[in-house]
């Protein structure tokens, strides 16, 4: 049986399931022991609830993170509440025990977070439930499983691995996490990625299917789960784990290597991301700065719009983590296929040819100068952050957005606040028009950075997410091609760097291409990182040369493509395979 | 009683964070310490009711403090608020 999720943290796990049942937190059968009982068991379940979170925020600051810890000195801090404790010991005085009041006076407060109208503050809300959950889990001594001691090779089946169970987690024997819920930036998939453990999240109903002991397989790279695999799937899969280890082990020779083609010359390689802490994770992978942040997730999933302050704290907070490394952070880029129910967009007949990223962004520029000010503040403390417009098709729109951005730089020297003044404003190349006059735009800009997924869709009419003319769809299409080396081309003649950050920036088939046209910058995702790095340090400029010369010279996809992928595979020679 | 009148600069407001940090310099004086927020009255030693308030950048507060150390409360909550509680 093959379960499916979200791959969370790459590398394959074999082992058994250890289930991690949600503990039992009713206290109907607690009897009132006294107000002075109570009160003292209340005293001391607090006490041991601050004890213990203290020790969590000491190992989780260590293994993962500031602000990871500052949800449970948060905590801490609300349970320390001078009110919070008279209002449970005045249940206490009216006959209810100690857990009856701890539940009460939580409950309650959960419910007024939760009906604030500040979005962030509302958030308090699931902190106030995991207190209520922590505190009756001490006081009926149900404790959470320990997980210091495990059999070896343990697969961890969670509804959601909280940071309470991970302290202490016995690494060395566990073999892989899995969990019901949870995303990429959850709590789970940030632990595993730091520890290195294979992770596959949010199978529905994982626990309904899995039994302690039972044997399993998580595929962390494809957020696969095998479920009783036979002998044959597991002699398989140990093969596939040991040839991610020996590959993993090559590759980490080029973590902390500068990035150098076969000649020495110098390029950037940077990580795609969608939040601080995937900026996070990258910078632990090896990237030298961020070549794409995406900032349309903040925006998904909500009532309202981001506000300046929000937007402000989490570009502050990537600029932080890779302080000393540029932050290439998009502006916000919805429609086509990305909608954001807070933003009110119409439905529109052809939403890939219209009001989509930043010609939605111009033609609200209350909405867009919200972000443009968060972005130049955020940048006054690192001066590392720098702006890219996405779906530029006209030297018109990046005029309209560096008016925009001087008319927010006029607004905060009024007010006296810090900015970057020198924030540089660069243009993501993703239409034939903007490639066509790159040349143009080059003048108007700071930067280049082409993305490939949006420009083959654009540049071959072709919908990339139809099966029927995928065909048409690839990046060694002889126009496509052609239309990346003269991006390339304008930006080198107007002496702007020029990067790329699609997914074609990682493809060992098109680097060389890219090496011997001269861009600058390779932005890939985490994953790719040091794979790029490796491959990038395989070829020599005149080698790169030669090969892209006879790339142009094939009249279709399937011709460029097959002399690409036969150069590549005859380069290996002794180096790894990417 | 003492009182005045400031602007809250920190972004994030009298969030989690600022908030802890104002709290606990605020319980250490032996006073009352309020602060006054869109008619709201909220208690400075408590982090429940001062993050219930919600008060955002930009806001205008008033602090009240009253009793033995409310000249030094005051002075302190002023010199916190103003200097964005550590989050700028």
């Amino acid at each position: 049986m093959i379960l499916r999720g979200i791959a969370a943290s790459d590398g394959i796990g074999l082992g058994r399931a250890v289930c991690l049942r949600e503990i039992n937190l009713d206290y109907s059968h607690i009897p009132y022991s006294g107000r002075e009982a109570e009160k003292a068991r209340l005293q001391a379940g607090i006490a041991a609830f601050a004890r213990r979170t203290a020790a969590m925020a000491a190992e989780i600051r260590e293994r993962v993170g500031e602000k990871e810890a500052e949800i449970l000195t948060g905590q801490a801090a609300m349970l320390a509440d001078p009110y919070m404790r008279a209002q449970m010991e005045e249940a206490i005085e009216g006959g209810a025990c100690a857990e009856a009041a701890a539940d009460g006076v939580c409950t309650m407060y959960a419910g007024m977070f939760a009906g604030v109208a500040d979005e962030a503050m509302r958030q308090r809300s699931a902190d106030v439930r995991d207190m209520r959950r922590r505190l009756l889990a001490i006081l009926l001594g149900a404790e959470e499983p320990d997980l210091s001691q495990l059999a070896s090779g343990s697969v961890l089946v969670a509804r959601d691995l909280t940071p309470s169970m991970t302290v202490g987690l016995d690494k060395e024997n566990t073999a892989a996490i899995l969990t019901e819920t949870g995303g990429w930036t959850s709590h789970s998939a940030i632990l595993a990625r730091a520890l290195g453990l294979p992770a596959v999240l949010s199978i529905p109903k994982a626990l309904a299917f899995i039994k302690d002991g039972d044997r399993l397989i998580v595929d962390g790279g494809n957020g696969a789960v095998i479920l009783h695999p036979d002998e044959g799937t597991r002699s398989e899969y140990r093969r596939r784990q040991e040839a991610f280890h020996a590959q993993r082990a090559l590759l980490a020779g080029y973590r902390d290597r500068p990035t150098v083609d076969a000649d020495g010359r110098r390029y950037r390689l940077c990580a795609n991301v969608g939040s601080a802490a995937e900026a996070r994770a990258a910078l632990h992978a090896g990237a030298e700065g961020i070549g794409l942040f995406r900032t349309e997730f903040m925006f998904m999933n909500r009532a309202n719009p981001p506000g300046e302050a929000e937007q402000y704290e989490a570009y502050r907070e990537a600029a932080r983590i890779m302080a000393g490394r540029d932050v290439v952070i998009r502006t916000l880029d919805v429609g086509g296929d990305k909608a954001a129910a807070c933003l009110d967009m119409e439905a529109e007949e052809n939403p890939f040819l219209g009001c989509r990223a930043i010609r939605y962004c111009l033609a609200r520029p209350e909405l867009y100068k919200v972000q443009l000010r968060a972005l130049l503040r955020a940048g006054a403390e690192g001066k590392n952050i720098r702006i890219m417009l996405p779906m530029v098709s006209c030297v018109e729109e990046v005029r309209a957005a560096r008016a925009l951005l001087d008319a927010c730089k006029a607004e905060l020297e009024a007010e006296q606040r810090p900015y970057d003044k020198d924030m540089v404003m660069g243009v993501m190349i993703e239409t034939p028009s903007a490639a066509l006059i790159a040349g143009l735009l080059a003048k108007e800009c700071g930067f280049f950075s082409i993305g490939t997924n949006d420009l083959i869709q654009y540049t071959m009419a072709a919908d990339r997410g139809n099966a029927q003319v995928e065909n048409l769809y690839s990046v060694f299409q002889p126009a496509v091609l052609r239309a990346i080396r003269h991006v390339i081309a304008a930006a080198k003649e107007a002496g702007i760097p020029v990067g790329m950050c699609g997914e074609a920036a990682a493809d060992p088939a098109v680097i060389p291409l890219l090496i011997a046209w001269g861009l600058d910058e390779f932005s890939v995702s985490t994953a790719s990182v040091l794979s790029t790095r490796a491959c990038v340090s395989r070829w020599q400029g005149c080698e790169a040369d030669k090969l892209a010369r006879k790339a142009l010279e094939q009249s279709t996809a399937a011709g460029a493509e097959g002399c690409l992928r036969a150069a590549v595979e005859t380069s290996r020679g002794q180096a790894p395979p990417a | 009683m003492v009182s005045a009148k400031t602007k809250v600069i920190n972004p994030q407001g009298l969030h989690m964070r600022p908030a802890q940090i104002f709290v606990s310099a605020m319980k250490e004086m032996d006073c009352d310490v309020r602060v006054l927020s869109k008619g709201k009255s909220a208690d400075a030693k408590s982090i429940m009711s001062l993050m219930l308030a919600c008060i955002k950048q930009g806001a205008e507060i008033e602090i009240q403090c009253s009793g033995p150390q409310e000249e030094e409360a005051l002075r302190k909550a002023l010199e916190l608020i103003e200097s964005g509680l550590d989050d700028m």
